[in-house]
């Protein structure tokens, strides 16, 4: 008997974990969108103001950010230095590590964009470009504030209720 | 008597490459330096050109000078005897069979060579070149944008001419012992040579080697004063130069002249001072503040002889005020960095004569 609802007692921690697990990845959304908007900040003012060359911008980013960005620009920044173009670099960046983030789809197509013409132009294109991608960040980043908020709560509960229906079946 | 003989008479150790005769090249075979060489600079190229530079085994490498991408026109590779058109495989061919430069081979020589940060190459295509490290210069035209009575940069990109840098060691060594006083002190110099007759590798090296000294000339080694105007002596990349120039040398990049000798003879208080390309009005009372304060003067200006310089005015003003103490001629007769003449402008003797004694220059 007791071995019987132990097994009920691990069900319900088990899927209350997977929730938890799920609603904690849902809370990071936002966080790494933010952390990418400061990312992007930094690099306009490197590029804007100091002309910096982007494999030492990239190693400066590296310094800045905390985890996942900073193993991303990590990445970036050993790619240029071996001599691969920025925006494919870029690009290629993105497809290998996006399994480590928690953003969406939606989020990597705009962040995609930073890639186009990354380099390419002088300073004021590139600023200017730069701050259309921070433009379009900022509403997504908000939107994601008020998802994962209700996302994280439902996440958190719905694992358990699953928990405690899987035990209600069994019984 | 020859250079040669001379240099076997005052034992002067002449290294390899250091008078090398155009017979020589003639008998030659790819070596492993030549492979190493094409493959140091092929990552610069693109991903269709790369490949093409890295596998050049029909030239050698030390003879290429240029390697010039026009758009649309065959890819060209210049030594200093011929231009070479190269195919795909690397071979050289008549022009119609050769590989024609896209543009996007352009766009992308040009993202590695600023590593992929064109805006932070802005003032260095302003001026229309670009320094990679180890000292290869790359030209670069197309479109300017003109803004504010100035270029700003350079977009559409039509042509890059890549300038191979060979750092021929020693050669100094052939023209300092007449540079030299009885004092071993260091005679203000004046190097005159057309484009591409070697005077910036020339005079790259006589800084090193007054700067670390020539113990076989009595030479001790001389705090160096370089103004790189141009940024072609040492090719400067965020405050290391891409050439040795010695272990007494202080390099002020992108600096007027006539301001950065001023600002040498105040803060680094050099023996020589080293500048290129001489021609400006405000170089002659630089080098006279200079002067008297004692410092010897080292510098180069475009000329393909002596009666040529004198045509223009600044430098026949300093010629004639007897700033220089020694004229050297080079020229292209026997490859880059041939020395035509050595001569004191100021009573005319000669001390070298590369066409024998008494002729003069025709």
């Amino acid at each position: 008997m007791s071995m019987i609802a132990g097994g009920y007692f691990l069900l319900v921690m088990g899927c209350g974990g997977l929730g938890l697990w799920i609603a904690a990845r849902v809370r990071r959304r936002p966080q790494e969108l933010r952390e990418a908007m400061m990312a992007l900040t930094l690099l306009d003012t490197e590029i804007f103001w100091s002309s910096t060359p982007l494999p030492e911008a990239f190693a400066a980013l590296e310094e800045r950010m905390e985890k996942p960005w900073r193993l991303f620009f990590g990445e970036l920044k050993q790619r240029l230095r071996r001599g691969e173009a920025a925006g494919e670099a870029w690009r290629d960046t993105i497809a290998a590590q996006r399994a480590v983030f928690c953003l969406k789809t939606e989020d990597w197509s705009l962040l995609k964009d930073v890639g186009k013409g990354l380099g390419r132009s002088d300073r004021q294109e590139q600023h200017k470009q730069l701050e259309l991608i921070q433009r379009q960040l900022a509403p997504l980043r908000e939107q994601s504030a008020v998802w994962a908020e209700k996302q994280a709560k439902m996440w958190s509960y719905l694992g358990f209720m699953l928990g405690v229906v899987g035990v209600l079946i069994l019984i | 008597m020859t250079l040669r003989d001379y240099f076997l008479a005052e034992r002067v150790k002449l290294l390899p490459g250091g008078l090398k005769q155009p017979e020589e090249a003639e008998r030659w075979t790819p070596t492993n330096r030549d492979e190493a060489g094409w493959e140091s600079i092929a990552h610069w190229f693109g991903r269709a050109l790369g490949p093409v530079i890295g596998r050049v085994r029909v030239i050698p490498f030390q003879e290429a000078e240029e390697i010039r991408l026009r758009i649309k026109q065959p890819l060209l590779l210049q030594t200093t005897r011929r231009d070479h058109f190269l195919d795909e495989k690397s071979a050289s061919v008549s022009w119609q069979q050769a590989y024609a430069v896209t543009s996007a081979d352009l766009q992308e020589a040009l993202e590695r060579m600023t590593y992929s940060s064109i805006y932070a190459a802005e003032q260095e295509l302003r001026q229309g070149f670009l320094t990679l490290p180890g000292g290869h210069r790359v030209g670069v035209t197309g479109e300017t944008v003109w803004q504010n009575q100035q270029v700003q940069t350079l977009k559409n990109i039509s042509a890059l001419n890549f300038r191979i840098a060979h750092e021929v060691r020693d050669i100094g060594l052939t023209i300092l012992p007449y540079l030299l006083g009885a004092d071993h002190g260091m005679k203000h110099t004046l190097l005159l040579s057309a484009p591409r007759a070697g005077k910036t590798t020339m005079i790259r090296d006589l800084v090193r080697l007054l700067s670390d000294g020539v113990p076989g000339l009595r030479l001790a080694g001389q705090t160096v004063g370089v103004v790189d105007e141009r940024g072609e002596l040492a090719g400067m990349r965020q405050g290391e130069p891409s050439y040795n120039l010695g272990m007494r040398t202080d390099i002020l990049d992108a600096c007027p002249k006539s301001q950065g000798m001023a600002m040498l003879v105040r803060s680094m208080a050099p023996q020589v001072i080293v500048t290129d390309e001489l021609g400006s009005p405000a170089d002659v009372e630089a080098i006279a503040d200079a002067m008297r304060t004692g410092v010897k003067i080292l510098s180069t200006a475009h000329a393909h002889s002596f009666e040529e310089a004198l045509g223009r005015p600044i430098l026949k003003l300093l010629i004639g005020q007897g700033v220089f103490e020694r004229i050297v001629i080079l020229s292209r007769r026997k490859g880059p960095g041939t020395v035509e003449k050595i001569f004191d402008p100021r009573d005319g003797r000669e001390f070298f004569n590369a066409r024998g004694k008494g002729r003069s220059e025709d």
